[in-house]
């Protein structure tokens, strides 16, 4: 029987406060995990919201918030493109691939984008992943739409449901278009993005339910781009990476090719780290806290240990009459301060997986955030050796006490 | 070399205590002094004196936790102020069992844990003890049993001993490894005048089986005429208190 046995008899001997003390560590320690798992998380999800598209254009507006409207329906477009500048783009060399958007209205709160089928064929998200269908198929008609996965579950949508979509991004939105049901006939995979809340419609669909004071059905078989007049802003492929700053350039200064409209083109990966590192302050705040609540864990831990102290003092003077060394006595009071911290540590990450794996759904239902079920990385390890080195160094404060008691005490009993 | 030695030294010594005196740091007057003191090996002795005698301060002293401040403690030889506070410790552990006025026991561990916690900071008294019986759990119940605790109760929490039985049982840990000195300080104050009778004959048995030493101190004179040999430190203290 070593110190770090008896240390451990020790402590089950007083169950009560070190399970106390044990609770306050892990749950300090499962805080800052979590904190950590859903910044690095967050920002990865972040990050990929996109990827693929060269550049994003739009109306003259803060790069933030064309990236916000465009990829994350966050906020509105003040001004619209016109199609024929669109066109006007479209057809220059460096172009590959354009996609229109029109955004804008609203299905239950969720926001519904006009598009065309090269959405479903250029579109990227992730690592350079492609848009894949659960179930069904792109819009083919009209009135055909394409759910993202979120929506259907959500709305309990299935194929051939029909659906109607209203005026206006409002949850509330009074003007309902209740002579256009649309049917759905496809409803994407999961992608992780804002995407899963959108309902993907065909351009021409827009603008006749804009338009639905006068019916007006003459593309309705075939022609899903219709004659829009305007859209909100588009998403190009380049043939290569290296013309993505000169048509930038062209498109933010060249009025000839904009038609002397004021437009803007942003990079979306630049952008996106740009807005990241607004948010970063907000991450960097929550980590500091997280940290906090770890220092007050094992502040907590301190505190019982000292006030044990005092009345094991008769317990150390045993282990000096036995021929324990003060540093002997010094080592048990550090051996249980390891022991509860290391305890209290995989207690924590016990319980990270088991709230993860709870409130998974959930937090992804209201924040579209997947937290995945992985394994340690190294940097939440370093962060976990972190508490228990401070978990070490924090018993060596007991264990000084202890061993200036036993100096002090020797033999005799003071209690 | 050995010859040489067994001139100077007296093989027959337990404790040989010469020319003594003890004061605490920053305090003048000394409240020990012994001038000579010699303690045979085998010996049992009543060291009597009520509290305030210095009592408590001898023992640390035996004991090698606080040390003289002029004069000589020899245990076995072996002169306290010669050894680093390590090396005493190491000695405690090896040469002196210790038996407190109560309390003996640290309450985390069962009774024969108890007794085999002496063996863990000394290689000597477990190699001693293991020379007896073939473990160590196998030697704290062979003392168990001759200090007669029960069996049943050998795997039990301290707490459901009566105070004689933990008195046993700590004796059990102080005799563990058969260390050549046991010190016992008032370890009947707690118990009934027939438990206190039938304890120290008890002890008296298993120091004559170890040829264990035994100073037993106590303020109860009623104990003198068991013991062997009577000391009063009120009159061998010299020191004005």
């Amino acid at each position: 029987m070593n110190m770090f046995t008896l240390a451990q008899k020790s402590l089950l001997n007083r169950k009560s406060t070190v399970l106390l003390t044990l609770l306050t560590i892990a749950v300090s320690v499962m805080l800052l995990l979590g904190v950590e798992r859903i910044r690095t998380q967050a920002k990865a999800s972040f990050a990929n919201t996109i990827s693929g598209t060269d550049l994003i254009v739009g109306a003259r507006t803060g790069s933030t918030n064309l990236l916000l409207y465009s990829v994350f329906r966050i906020g509105h477009a003040t001004h619209n493109v016109n199609w024929q500048t669109y066109e006007n783009i479209k057809k220059h060399r460096a172009v590959k691939w354009a996609i229109p958007l029109s955004l804008g209205d609203s299905h239950k709160g969720f926001p519904v984008l006009g598009t065309s089928t090269d959405y479903f064929k250029h579109y990227q998200f992730g690592k350079k992943q492609h848009l894949s269908f659960s179930q069904g198929h792109a819009f083919e008609k009209p009135f055909d739409i394409v759910l993202g996965a979120a929506i259907a579950k959500k709305l309990d949508y299935k194929l051939n449901d029909e659906i109607v979509v209203s005026h206006g991004a409002g949850n509330t939105s009074f003007h309902h278009h209740d002579e256009h049901p649309f049917t759905v006939v496809g409803i994407l995979k999961p992608t992780g993005t804002p995407l899963d809340k959108t309902l993907h419609l065909p351009l021409s669909a827009i603008e006749t339910i804009h338009n639905s004071g006068h019916h007006d059905h003459k593309h309705l078989n075939s022609d899903l781009i219709g004659e829009p007049k305007q859209i909100t802003a588009f998403l190009l492929g380049l043939k290569s990476r290296i013309q993505v700053l000169t048509l930038q350039r062209s498109i933010n200064t060249d009025t000839k090719l904009t038609n002397n409209e004021a437009l803007l083109a942003i990079i979306p990966g630049l952008t996106l780290r740009q807005l990241w590192e607004m948010l970063s302050m907000v991450e960097q705040v929550l980590l500091v806290i997280s940290g906090f609540v770890v220092v007050s864990g094992l502040l907590g831990m301190l505190t019982s240990l000292l006030t044990s102290l005092n009345q094991r003092r008769r317990e150390l003077a045993i282990l000096r009459s036995l021929g324990a060394r003060p540093w002997q006595i010094g080592m048990l009071l550090v051996s249980e301060s390891v022991l509860l911290t290391a305890t209290g540590c995989i207690l924590g990450i016990g319980l990270l997986y088991a709230v993860q794996l709870i409130t998974s759904a959930q937090l992804q239902e209201i924040s579209g955030l997947q937290l995945s079920l992985t394994w340690l990385t190294q940097h939440e390890m370093l962060l976990i050796a972190g508490v228990l080195i401070s978990g070490f160094l924090v018993g060596l404060i007991p264990a000084w006490r202890a061993y200036k008691y036993s100096l002090s005490d020797g033999m005799s009993i003071r209690v | 070399m050995l010859l040489k030695f067994s001139v100077i030294f007296d093989f027959k010594l337990m404790i040989s205590i010469k020319a003594l005196s003890f004061s605490w740091p920053k305090q003048k007057e000394a409240i020990l002094k012994i001038n000579e003191l010699d303690i045979k090996k085998g010996e049992s002795i009543f060291l009597q004196g009520p509290s305030g005698c210095g009592k408590s301060t001898l023992l640390s002293l035996l004991a090698g936790i606080n040390q003289p401040s002029s004069g000589s403690i020899e245990i076995l030889n072996t002169n306290l102020s010669d050894l680093s506070a390590g090396k005493r410790d190491k000695f405690r552990a090896d040469h002196i069992g210790y038996i407190f006025q109560m309390f003996n026991l640290l309450p985390y561990l069962s009774v024969i844990e108890n007794v085999v916690l002496a063996c863990e900071f000394s290689k000597k008294r477990k190699m001693k003890a293991l020379q007896k019986s073939k473990t160590l759990t196998d030697e704290a119940k062979r003392l168990l049993d001759h200090l007669e605790i029960p069996e049943h109760l050998f795997d039990q929490n301290i707490l459901n001993l009566s105070i004689g039985q933990q008195q046993r049982v700590a004796s059990a840990r102080a005799l563990i490894g058969s260390p050549e000195l046991l010190i016992a300080d008032e370890p009947t104050s707690a118990l009934d005048q027939a438990s206190r009778e039938a304890f120290i004959k008890l002890l008296f048995k298993e120091c004559k089986t170890a040829g264990t030493t035994l100073l037993f101190v106590s303020h109860d004179e009623t104990l003198k005429p068991l013991f062997e040999r009577y000391l009063c430190l009120k009159t061998i203290n010299e020191a004005s208190i």
